[in-house]
């Protein structure tokens, strides 16, 4: 980074890495959001992680202006947790596919969310592989024809929203790439959450998907209905899986401990038996 | 009279069979003794045959004895399970409870009954006092273990088991069996662990701050102390969801600037093998104690094999410079632990440790002031290095200074991708043989650094003995032994096997006028190992590689070792 003095635009969130992805695909809405988000909560780019895995979206961390981790497919939420524990004074984002985050890591996506672990993760959502080239995801509706399902999908696509509410996240958002503004203010809220808090970002493909995918996604998206209570459970799951429309805006946002506040109360009940902890106290033990 | 004293007990849950052994290890400890301690289980989680083999001596001792010299069994039913494991010297004395009647090929041995089931209390404390007052040991030290094992019980109970073992050293006075009486002069006391302890001793000590596990056996005790511990030293402990997780956390931890580890067995290596690429990639240090169990597969979980060996040297895709460290015994198990910290950290490379069953679950005695070990740091990026930042400079020894998350300047974006020296995504061929190269050069300036071995018995031996590992020990009694009746044999066993330490290895083949390898897999991955890497003359070499499942014994290394030294030479494996 140049030593000039940082003034927190969204400018400057920008890496000099340009993006692969294709024209008019939807995770650019995405990272724009992304660096509106980090520039509205001055966020220092030395302290701020992004985390990714493997795909087309799971590239971002390297047109971010921060430390980064593009890793290994699906492996993204194990190795934020460890970053986050390590230096909870961190800031850690967690981005990536529905393919990445639902299939192949799905086992982590459940234990991160349970464990309450402090992350935000961003899921952009195209309902497709990109990357490898247009197979079917975990999200592709039923009946759609892709490279991998020449007959259609044999299988129902899940909605990552219930469930991400179903493992236990603690704040769980929906939100449309082709609304930048409304993505960023999700994305506020969702950073300034203490606990996990999913986004899922609805981020068409052009490629895959169709020219179409945009637009029909666009006439689906409707806001969070007036009066939700967002800490109402079966209120929160009452708006996914809704065969139609996509309801977007905070679905669900509760309060509990994050792990790492478990792991500091932990501590507290361990050194209480042995305050300043000696090699000798551990090595009594065998004695 | 005698210096050394083994054996064993065999019952069923809840008989005490192990947990008077454990008392009877202590009180050796204690008393300055040195002990080994291993245990056996049927696969049941509760109840089921349960059986220990303790081995206390006047002098150093490297390895469990091939025989015993006692033998207590509560339930015949129970031994029946393990007697294909237990060897029984000739003039082993048999203590087994009178009710159950002993089966005929027992009957060579000294057979005596005892009214064992009329100590409900405390059986397994009763024949602990037999056996004290049989053997010779020193009743007090052995009754405070008793105290101490049930300190948080009420005072009738400890009083109960205290009035058994007194009853127990009055029985052993009355039968006089006219057994060897132990001979030892009190010196000071021992520590007595586990491998698996001491390695998350010996993590702590290097600095760990960050353990991530999945409980897998023979490894759990790792995450079980570091669990304990952690917290209390400004650590962090997390049981994750599977092994992925596991070294995928630790990778995290890492890369944030933790010094990390997580610990596993064969099934969770192979999971962790793309992880173990990434940290090689990315070069983000890791550390992994991989406890080898029989494999493949769920393979024997509960028993000693070193078939990982081939996993951990050259398991995963693309060319993954790492490194590999051995356990030879418990106390080496806290050394070599520290030693992977520092080369994980100096070199920014993933580090597994290999451990054994044999080595992680037996007890052993150690001397409390050996417990130190030299500490190294990582090379972190100094402001000046953050000055137009390259992560992934190109340097003559292939490190680069590390940055970390908190550290102004040096941010960068890392990658399982190839990348360049900035960390930028690359596809070009060009940048992919500088960084493979850079990469793998950090492995000369390791094998320059760290060309770790042990080796011992004689200069020019007409047989060297090449091992690693839970072998070592038994390796090295054999040696000790076969060098007392005047024959020259020696034994060499790298202690880092990747890099190895192919200068050493090939000066002790060149001394040595005949060789045998010898290890504990079926395949013979250590002498292919080792015939890929040094220059092993192939009229001379012999291979003694079996399955794992029974743990080597002196008696085996010393046969073997006699047939090649009478010419008797086996056609040497493919």
């Amino acid at each position: 980074m140049s030593s000039a003095e940082f003034t927190y635009t969204p400018n400057e969130y920008k890496s000099d890495l340009k993006p692969v992805w294709c024209p008019g695909c939807g995770d650019f809405g995405v990272l724009n959001s992304l660096y509106r988000t980090f520039a509205d909560l001055k966020l220092e780019p030395h302290e701020t992680v992004v985390v990714s895995g493997i795909g087309c979206s799971s590239r971002l961390p390297g047109y971010v202006e921060s430390y980064g981790f593009n890793s290994l497919h699906g492996r993204a939420l194990p190795i934020a947790t460890g970053i986050k524990l390590a230096k909870p004074e961190l800031t850690v984002v967690v981005v990536g596919g529905d393919g990445d985050g639902i299939a192949i890591g799905g086992n982590h996506f459940l234990h991160t969310a349970r464990r309450n672990s402090n992350l935000t993760y961003i899921m952009m959502d195209n309902e497709i592989y990109g990357l490898t080239k247009g197979q079917a995801a975990p999200t592709t509706p039923l009946g759609d024809k892709t490279k991998s399902t020449t007959y259609g999908n044999p299988e129902a696509g899940v909605d990552p929203c219930a469930l991400a509410i179903s493992f236990g996240a603690t704040w769980v958002g929906r939100g449309f790439s082709g609304d930048i503004k409304g993505s960023a203010e999700l994305m506020k809220a969702a950073v300034q959450h203490q606990g996990f808090a999913f986004l899922n970002i609805i981020s068409p493909c052009v490629t895959w998907r169709g020219d179409d995918q945009h637009k029909e996604l666009r006439a689906k998206v409707r806001p969070v209905p007036e009066g939700h209570d967002v800490t109402n459970m079966p209120a929160a799951l009452a708006l996914t899986n809704e065969g139609g429309p996509l309801t977007t805006g905070i679905l669900y946002d509760v309060s509990h401990p994050t792990l790492n506040d478990e792991m500091v109360e932990i501590a507290t009940k361990a050194t209480a038996k042995f305050p300043n902890a000696t090699k000798k106290d551990l090595l009594r033990a065998f004695m | 009279m005698s210096h050394e004293l083994s054996l064993s007990i065999v019952g069923s849950g809840g008989d005490g069979a192990v947990a008077a052994g454990d008392i009877l290890s202590l009180a050796a400890a204690r008393e300055g003794l040195s002990v080994i301690k291993t245990e056996a289980y049927g696969p049941q989680i509760r109840g089921g045959e349960s059986s220990c083999t303790v081995r206390i001596s006047a002098t150093p001792i490297h390895a469990q004895a091939d025989e015993v010299d006692a033998l207590v069994v509560f339930s015949w039913a129970d031994f029946a399970r393990f007697r294909a494991e237990m060897a029984l010297a000739p003039t082993a004395i048999v203590l087994y409870e009178e009710k159950d009647a002993p089966p005929e090929d027992m009957k060579q041995y000294k057979l005596v009954p005892i009214a064992f089931s009329a100590h409900r209390a405390g059986k397994n404390i009763f024949a602990l006092g037999l056996i004290a007052s049989t053997f010779g040991l020193q009743p007090d030290a052995i009754r405070d273990c008793v105290r101490n094992r049930f300190k948080k019980k009420t005072e009738a109970v400890i009083e109960a088991n205290v009035t058994a073992f007194d009853a127990g050293l009055q029985k052993g006075v009355e039968l006089m069996l006219g057994a060897d009486q132990l001979e030892y002069v009190k010196s000071e006391p021992k520590l007595l662990m586990a491998g698996n302890e001491a390695s998350a001793i010996g993590a702590i000590e290097a600095g760990c701050r960050f353990f991530a596990g999945y409980p897998i056996t023979p490894s759990s005790e790792v995450l079980h102390l570091l669990g304990e511990w952690l917290p209390r030293v400004g650590g962090k402990c997390l049981q994750t969801e599977d092994e992925l997780a596991a070294i995928g956390a630790v990778v995290g931890a890492s890369f944030a600037g933790a010094k990390a580890m997580t610990a596993t067995s064969g099934p969770g290596l192979s999971l962790m093998s793309e992880m173990l690429g990434l940290s090689s990639m990315a070069e983000v240090p890791s550390v992994i104690v991989n406890v080898q169990r029989g494999g493949p597969s769920t393979g024997i979980p509960t028993k000693s094999e070193q078939s990982d060996l081939w996993h951990a040297l050259y398991g995963g895709h693309g060319d993954m410079p790492r490194v590999v460290l051995t356990c030879t015994d418990v106390a080496d198990s806290f050394h070599t632990t520290i030693d992977g910290f520092n080369i994980a950290e100096e070199f920014q490379v993933p580090v597994i440790v290999l451990s054994e069953q044999a080595i992680a679950q037996r007890r052993e005695t150690i001397d409390a002031n050996t417990l130190t070990h030299e500490v190294v740091e990582r090379r972190l990026a100094t402001e000046e290095d953050r000055e137009n930042y390259k992560r992934y400079l190109d340097t003559v020894d292939g490190v680069s200074p590390m940055s970390v998350p908190g550290m102004k300047g040096g941010e960068y974006q890392t990658n399982g991708l190839e990348h360049d020296e900035l960390g930028r995504p690359s596809s070009m061929f060009t940048t992919h043989m500088q960084m493979n190269a850079k990469r793998y050069r950090k492995l000369d300036a390791i094998a320059k650094k760290y060309p770790l071995f042990t080796r011992f018995g004689p200069e020019n031996p007409d047989l060297g003995i090449l091992c690693w590992g839970g072998s070592v020990g038994v390796v090295r009694e054999a040696v000790d032994r076969m060098t007392a009746r005047g024959i020259r044999v020696a034994a060499f066993a790298p202690r880092i096997l990747m890099p190895l330490p192919a200068a050493e290895i090939q000066k002790f083949v060149d001394a040595s006028k005949q060789l045998l390898v010898l290890e504990l897999t079926f395949a013979a991955q250590f002498y292919k190992y080792l015939r890929a890497e040094i220059d092993l003359p192939k009229a001379t070499t012999s291979v003694f590689a079996r399955s794992g499942g029974k743990n080597l014994t002196v008696t085996e290394v010393m046969e073997e070792a006699q047939r090649v030294l009478a010419g008797k030479k086996e056609e040497v494996l493919a």
